[in-house]
């Protein structure tokens, strides 16, 4: 379980996130959804220790993040990293020679998925394409948690079909994932839990089944009512 | 297998209701191996934890049955069946009633519109 807990970030005068709590387990996707600017991409950078927090503390499976923690989580940003000359074989390549939990069976598995060769140039691939392998190198390494920002965003319509088709395959299998969005619509139904943030907190954390259950709402109703108030 | 479903009940129960209607109507046979969890997710593309909570609830229902790893049949119990068509037809039922109650028709004439409607929908299908 990742558990964060009361975190605080400023940068300068400007408090982004205002005391944070959430938690996302293991075989659960979790989704961090608010409007732009409301500090997602933080919650993630804070939880990789990637930006120092002014207060409050986060743990993975009951530890504070230490440097093995890196063994355990991978953050898939939302844009691709690595070099653009670079051909599909090569990142992964790269990968390989970088990570200890690289599984080269998964990742062969997520390129058949995808329908993507090997041989193509990152550059010459079109923008969903892109996206697909940016989530597969991440996807490929076995690692226990999966921190994705925006993995639907700014791509056509099958190409997000694709990737959200991922999500109920075995290649996520049991673990932890938490990704952010600010477009529900195509995910709904795949997402275990919803942390809704505004305005640097959450004001609601819900399991969606439990919501339609309890409350005959969907998501996208309780986010109404969130922008509403 | 399609499933249209609504975004304001569980998906669980959509499930379950789907699977409840393709018993009821013989489309799943008795004994007959449905897909694993993970394929039905895929299948649906939903989240896998909701496709198992599903399944559990159907297996505490009768509705279907494992035997060690093997994958999950559809329950042979005639009885089952038929109570599952039974209360297929009732939940009709009482929608129908429910719809037709505000608009003040008789027995007679509700009885003769559905006999009529029927003969019209086997037509059809010859």
């Amino acid at each position: 379980m990742i558990e964060v807990r009361e975190i605080t970030k400023r940068f300068g005068r400007k408090e982004v996130l205002k005391g944070v709590s959430f938690t996302a387990e293991k075989g659960e996707i979790t989704c961090l959804i608010g409007v732009n600017g409301v500090g997602k991409t933080t919650v993630m950078n804070a939880i990789m220790n990637l930006t120092p927090i002014q207060s409050g503390e986060i743990l993975i499976d009951g530890q504070k993040i230490n440097k093995r923690s890196y063994e355990k989580i991978m953050f898939i940003p939302d844009a691709i990293t690595m070099l653009p000359q670079m051909t599909i074989q090569q990142a992964m390549q790269f990968m390989d020679d970088f990570y200890e939990s690289w599984n080269e069976k998964r990742a062969k598995e997520l390129l058949d998925f995808f329908k993507l060769e090997e041989g193509n140039k990152i550059s010459n691939l079109s923008k969903g394409n892109t996206a697909k392998i940016n989530l597969l190198l991440g996807l490929a390494l076995d690692v226990d948690y999966l921190l994705m920002d925006e993995p639907f965003s700014g791509i056509d319509i099958f190409s997000r079909e694709q990737i959200a088709d991922v999500f109920t395959s075995h290649l996520v299998e049991d673990r932890g994932v938490i990704i952010t969005t600010h477009e529900i619509n195509d995910i709904e139904h795949l997402i275990d839990k919803v942390v809704i943030l505004n305005d640097g907190t959450v004001v609601k954390s819900f399991y969606t089944e439990e919501v339609r259950e309890k409350e005959g709402k969907s998501v996208i109703d309780v986010l109404r009512e969130v922008h509403l108030q | 297998m399609n499933i249209t479903f609504n975004k304001r009940d569980p998906l669980y129960v959509q499930v379950i209701r789907y699977f409840k209607e393709q018993i009821a109507t013989g489309a799943f046979e008795p004994g007959e191996e449905i897909p694993s969890r993970r394929e039905l997710a895929s299948k649906l593309k939903i989240n896998p934890n909701t496709a198992q909570r599903a399944y559990k609830e159907m297996e505490e229902e009768g509705l279907i049955y494992t035997e060690g790893n093997n994958p999950s049949k559809v329950t042979k119990d005639i009885e089952k069946i038929a109570s599952v068509r039974q209360e297929m037809i009732m939940e009709a039922v009482d929608a129908f009633v429910h719809a037709i109650r505000p608009i003040n028709v008789s027995l007679d004439e509700v009885v003769g519109l559905i006999e009529a409607k029927l003969n019209e929908e086997q037509e059809g299908r010859k």
